[in-house]
């Protein structure tokens, strides 16, 4: 016997399953009472819970229009009131303060801050120069200068 | 001739007032009773239901008819009912849980009363017990349900409104109407 097509019941019953998947559900109850009494019972259920669920209490349709009128045109206001030119230029300001600060700050924060990159700054840390960098970058620039004063006489070296 | 729904929908969203209230008296009646059906409160069901036609007013241009109008609709109504159910959960903590219109319901609209009074009792009972399950289901379950039993949707139809696929709404009618029927066989 196949699987119990427990999810198929209710499409099988309301008629909504292709011709295949139909067959399949029919062979299954003809060799399953289980299934065949659960069919039944949901049958009866969902005809018996429209009732159940009944109607709702009665409403007055002319005061639910006009308070659906009177709600709509509360939205309508709110919206409006937004598209004043007084509120629209407050808000361009200060959207436009904000940008300023942003990007300005953003400039000054990239002059002030530390000019090493991610590597340099994970390869100090190991090595522990962090903290004299810029004594440890004076010296390369000291030797680099040693080099430099040094490149005649390297030159005359090379050539006798 | 009638006009669409569909039709309708593109001359609200060039804010054509006359079209708005077609829709709207076209709709008001299922979608107050859907509402209600899924908040069981009156009040809720008439605010939530307004808040969709404004929606629907708002957004109209967004409608693109891939679906139907019917579909797309109960889908704001839907959703708006959901989340109304989850924002006023915490509060149902703190009052009666027993809503206003609820009680009286279920039994009141029940049709062919039984001679026998020991199975009209019964039979009240179980309607009863029931009526408190449907309202227990989870509102996704629930929401399954009324859209098949009272909206007679298809679970193509259902899965568009609940934004899920078809096989999810199987699932969702297959354990609330379980639940359902563990209530009639304890009976």
């Amino acid at each position: 016997m196949t699987r119990h097509p427990d999810n198929d019941l209710v499409p099988y019953l309301r008629g909504e399953l292709p011709p295949a998947e139909r067959e399949r559900v029919a062979r299954h109850l003809e060799e399953c009472p289980d299934c065949k009494q659960d069919t039944e019972l949901l049958r009866d259920l969902l005809g018996n819970l429209a009732h159940l669920i009944g109607q709702p209490p009665v409403v007055n349709w002319a005061r639910y229009r006009a308070e659906l009128s009177e709600k709509l045109e509360a939205r309508r206001r709110q919206i409006v009131w937004w598209r004043r030119p007084m509120p629209l230029a407050l808000s361009a300001s200060l959207a436009g303060v904000l940008l300023f600060v942003a990007v300005w700050g953003g400039r000054e924060m990239s002059k002030s801050g530390d000019p090493l990159g991610p590597d340099e700054v994970v390869m100090g840390q190991e090595l522990g120069l962090l903290q004299d960098f810029r004594t440890v970058e004076r010296l390369d620039l000291l030797e680099d200068l040693e080099v430099i004063r040094n490149l005649d006489g390297l030159a005359s070296e090379h050539q006798g | 001739m009638e006009p669409a729904d569909e039709a309708l929908c593109e001359r609200v969203a060039r804010r054509d007032e006359a079209a708005f209230d077609l829709l709207v008296s076209r709709y008001q009646e299922r979608a107050y009773r859907l509402a209600w059906s899924i908040l069981r409160n009156a009040e809720d069901a008439r605010d939530v239901s307004q808040e969709a036609f404004i929606r629907l007013y708002e957004v109209a241009g967004s409608f693109r008819g891939r679906s139907k109008f019917s579909t797309w609709f109960y889908r704001i109504l839907v959703n708006l009912c959901l989340d109304h159910k989850r924002k006023h959960k915490w509060w149902k903590l703190w009052v009666r849980d027993d809503d206003d219109d609820r009680a009286e319901t279920i039994l009141d609209r029940q049709p062919a009363p039984v001679n026998d009074p020991v199975d009209k009792l019964s039979r009240e009972e179980t309607l009863k017990a029931l009526g408190s399950a449907v309202d227990r289901l989870a509102p996704r379950q629930r929401a399954a349900v009324l859209l098949r039993v009272q909206e007679d949707m298809a679970t193509y139809d259902i899965a568009r409104v609940l934004k899920c696929s078809e096989a999810t709404v199987r699932v969702h009618l297959h354990r609330a109407l379980a639940t359902l029927k563990k209530t009639v066989e304890k009976r």
